[in-house]
């Protein structure tokens, strides 16, 4: 996997993903705009929580990514040992989690969502997982003495 | 000085603070707003506490949300509330009240505390009036029609009833005794007391009394009194069953999925409408249905444990359902007419139909959809009309459905698709060669011939909710008046029997069976002067409804319902004054009541001044039929001689 652009790879993701679930925003608006009932009706309220759990979850993921670019470009000496691995799971995370969402509130059981919804566990822990490597590669003592932080 | 100045264990305090200050604020102040005092603090009214397997409607909303919104809406929920200056619909601000029985009542709010002033109604006579008091409002009955306050006594939990009650559609404040049919000048039953024996067993969810020697049979001052329920007003498990096991057992996400995909019934909850038409309907029938215990040992028993029925069960394994064409010479009847012998006659017509509302489950059982049934598929029962979650379908706003909790297909179109669902033969072309009535005409509803307003309640008649054919032999033997007369208001009883011999077939009632009046004059104006006052309300309120008023005509109306203004009954005249304000020229007609009779005239004859200038623009009746001379002028001798024969029984109906 040498030789990939990790940085290149997260921000085009990023900012493509942003588009994605910021359209989804739009559009969720948009159904609360003409009162579309079933988004709106008490019926629905389980969608409507699944899908706006999509959107925010979605969008927040997108800034992540685009904030995982960012710091591989400001930082180079972040010292990642499994930067495949991470960047398989960020972006796992971010089709899963509001995937997960989203297929929950399209099929549902009254207060329950639908069994799509069993995806999100699955890109919580992708999620956790990426940010748990990228947490431990910027508490590397390369890192810090970098930026002139004392380990304590 | 920058961040790095502080360590970090400063730095994680401050966060804590930062977060945890607001937070604080913020909840104090939503509490101070709020100013509820916990339930197991609240020592002077009936409390609410999860017992007996009841979990209360909490835990339903996470998983039912759309059904728990729908119940929300409805005016079951809000049958009892604690009293507030949210859920009480009349204001307290400083208001003085005069309709009330000797000197006014004067209301005030103290910060969300609601109080009252008025005359101790539980005066025991002695000394030259009653003794002012002062007391908190606690609870409400009631939203939608009217609205009863009830007072902490300040003994136990015992509550007792403010003097007035406030009517939500005239916003007004009304003497309590004028909320029911009631005979004029009758003594009023004491109300302390009532609420935590009587109101608590239907209009909470599994209420308690809990007095310490059944209600009646000790002072109220010797009493010990803690009233309890599961949960004020009428909440889920009252027609779901008690739900802790289910919330407990549904808490795990694997048995919910396995109940989604599997689908059928779970076992740990009742579902009303998975039960057969009998089961469902007692569901209802447990408060809508006039019933008793069977004996004493079984009242004493829901005393302290709340009533013994739950929702799928026979009703009528815990509970007496009085129905007189079912069990007229029962022992339990017996001796319930021993203890009052208008126990009966109070709540039904002669014939066994019930004629108070609230008891719809003893109209239903004695219609021949619900009891000559044979395929239980097409049983009636009261889910075929009623639905007590407003489904996903139905278009009208939760207002509009909350009124009568119809279903979509039961509002629409007066109803007719309902019955058609299993009267499919009399649909279509064929509707109008059976009620020979226009298709489109009021004449062609369902419900105006087989449900007619023959019911009392609330200061209004409803439906009857037995289903029934028009018949001339019915009103001549129980003095209920028929659907055909309720329309059609100036034709005889005699015009009535001959059309229905000649449509349906039945024979004429013989002609003795009728009075020289029941052949020459108009069937409502029979009933309005001769009448009971329960018969007066029926015709007064027939008299303000539009499809009576388009085909009978309207400028013949006013000095009958100007009669009615000065009638012994309050109800009587109320109602008389609603249809009247309906008739044209009568909008801006002010009336009160419950005025004193001399003042009730005064108001009387300015209606009968009105009706004389609006009858030289719209024409006059000459029919003998309504009394009406060739020339337009009242047969007075007639009016008077029916006057004098009216029924003065006295009418108490308990609704």
């Amino acid at each position: 996997m040498a030789g990939i652009d990790y940085s290149r790879r997260h921000l085009r993701v990023g900012w493509w993903s942003l588009f994605v679930f910021a359209t989804l925003g739009l559009v969720l608006e948009s159904l609360h705009g003409f009162k579309v009932r079933a988004y709106l009706d008490a019926s629905s309220e389980t969608r409507r929580l699944m899908w706006t759990l999509a959107h925010a979850h979605g969008t927040l993921l997108s800034l992540i990514h685009i904030a995982f670019a960012l710091t591989l470009r400001g930082v180079p000496e972040l010292n990642l040992r499994r930067p495949e691995l991470i960047s398989g799971a960020l972006i796992g995370a971010s089709v899963l989690l509001p995937g997960g969402f989203f297929l929950g509130g399209v099929v549902f059981y009254a207060g329950d969502p639908g069994l799509g919804v069993l995806l999100v566990p699955v890109g919580a822990v992708l999620l956790l997982t990426a940010v748990f490597l990228v947490a431990r590669g910027t508490s590397s003592g390369q890192v810090l003495e970098k930026k002139g932080i004392r380990r304590s | 000085m920058t961040l790095k100045n502080f360590s970090p264990r400063l730095l994680g305090t401050l966060a804590v603070l930062w977060l945890a200050v607001p937070a604080g604020l913020g909840w104090a102040f939503v509490h101070s707003r709020d100013g509820a005092i916990p339930e197991n603090r609240a020592a002077d009214r009936p409390i609410q506490i999860a017992a007996n397997g009841y979990a209360s409607s909490q835990p339903c909303k996470a998983c039912h949300p759309s059904q728990y919104e729908a119940w929300h809406s409805s005016y079951h929920r809000t049958m009892t509330q604690l009293a507030t200056p949210e859920t009480v619909v009349a204001s307290f601000d400083g208001v003085r009240v005069d309709d009330v029985p000797g000197r006014p009542m004067f209301l005030e709010q103290r910060g969300r505390e609601l109080w009252a002033d008025f005359d101790e109604p539980d005066w025991d006579g002695q000394g030259n009036a009653p003794p002012r008091i002062q007391r908190r409002v606690v609870m409400t009955t009631g939203s939608h029609h009217q609205q009863i306050y009830w007072y902490a006594t300040g003994h136990g939990r015992l509550l007792g009833q403010l003097p007035a009650i406030r009517l939500i559609g005239e916003q007004r404040w009304i003497p309590r005794r004028a909320a029911v049919m009631h005979p004029p000048g009758g003594a009023l039953i004491s109300e302390s007391g009532s609420w935590n024996a009587i109101c608590v067993q239907c209009h909470t969810t599994l209420g308690k009394p809990e007095f310490s020697s059944p209600f009646g049979t000790a002072a109220l001052a010797s009493q010990t009194i803690d009233t309890k329920a599961v949960e004020f007003g009428i909440s889920c498990e009252m027609c779901h069953g008690p739900g802790e096991e289910h919330a407990r057992l549904n808490a795990s996400p694997l048995r919910r999925y396995a109940l989604h995909l599997r689908g059928g019934p779970d076992s740990t909850i009742v579902q009303p409408l998975r039960l057969n038409a009998q089961r469902s309907s007692e569901v209802c029938g447990q408060c809508h249905g006039l019933w008793e215990f069977y004996d004493k040992v079984g009242e004493r028993a829901a005393n302290t444990n709340g009533l013994p029925y739950r929702p799928g069960d026979e009703l009528e394994k815990s509970r007496f359902v009085v129905q007189p064409t079912r069990n007229q010479s029962s022992p339990t009847m017996k001796m319930l007419l021993e203890d009052d012998p208008r126990f009966i006659s109070d709540v039904f017509w002669s014939d066994g139909m019930v004629r108070a509302t609230g008891r719809e489950y003893n109209g239903l059982i004695e219609s021949p959809c619900f009891k000559n049934a044979t395929d239980e598929a097409r049983k009636m029962s009261c889910a075929s009309c009623h639905s007590m979650h407003q489904t996903a379908d139905d278009r009208r706003p939760a207002h509009e459905w909350a009124d009568d909790q119809l279903t979509p297909r039961a509002a629409a179109s007066g109803g007719n698709e309902t019955c058609l669902a299993c009267h499919a033969q009399l649909g279509g072309t064929q509707l109008q060669n059976h009620t020979k009535h226009l298709a489109a005409s009021p004449g062609s509803s369902c419900y105006n011939c087989h449900m007619p307003y023959t019911t009392y309640g609330l200061l209004k008649t409803i439906r009857s909710h037995q289903i029934s054919n028009p018949s001339v032999q019915s009103t001549l033997e129980t003095g209920r008046p028929n659907a055909c007369n309720l329309c059609h208001l100036d034709k005889t009883l005699d015009w009535t029997a001959g059309y229905l011999a000649q449509w349906y077939g039945p024979a004429r009632p013989p002609f003795g069976a009728m009075t020289d009046d029941d052949r020459s004059v108009a069937a409502s104006l029979v009933s309005l002067l001769k009448g009971d006052a329960g018969q007066r309300a029926i015709i007064a309120q027939a008299m303000g409804w539009a499809p009576a008023q388009q085909i009978s005509g309207t400028n013949w109306l006013p000095p009958y319902l100007a009669v009615l203004l000065d009638d012994p009954y309050d109800a009587v005249r109320l109602i008389a004054y609603r249809s009247l304000r309906s008739l044209p020229g009568f909008n801006g007609l002010a009336f009160d009541f419950v005025a004193p009779p001399d003042r009730r005239g005064a108001m009387q004859r300015r209606a009968l001044e009105l009706w004389r200038d609006t009858r030289r623009q719209q024409g006059r009746r000459t029919d003998p039929a309504l009394l009406f001379t060739p020339e337009g002028s009242f047969i007075a001798e007639k009016v008077d001689r029916l006057v004098n024969q009216r029924n003065n029984r006295p009418v108490l109906w308990r609704e």
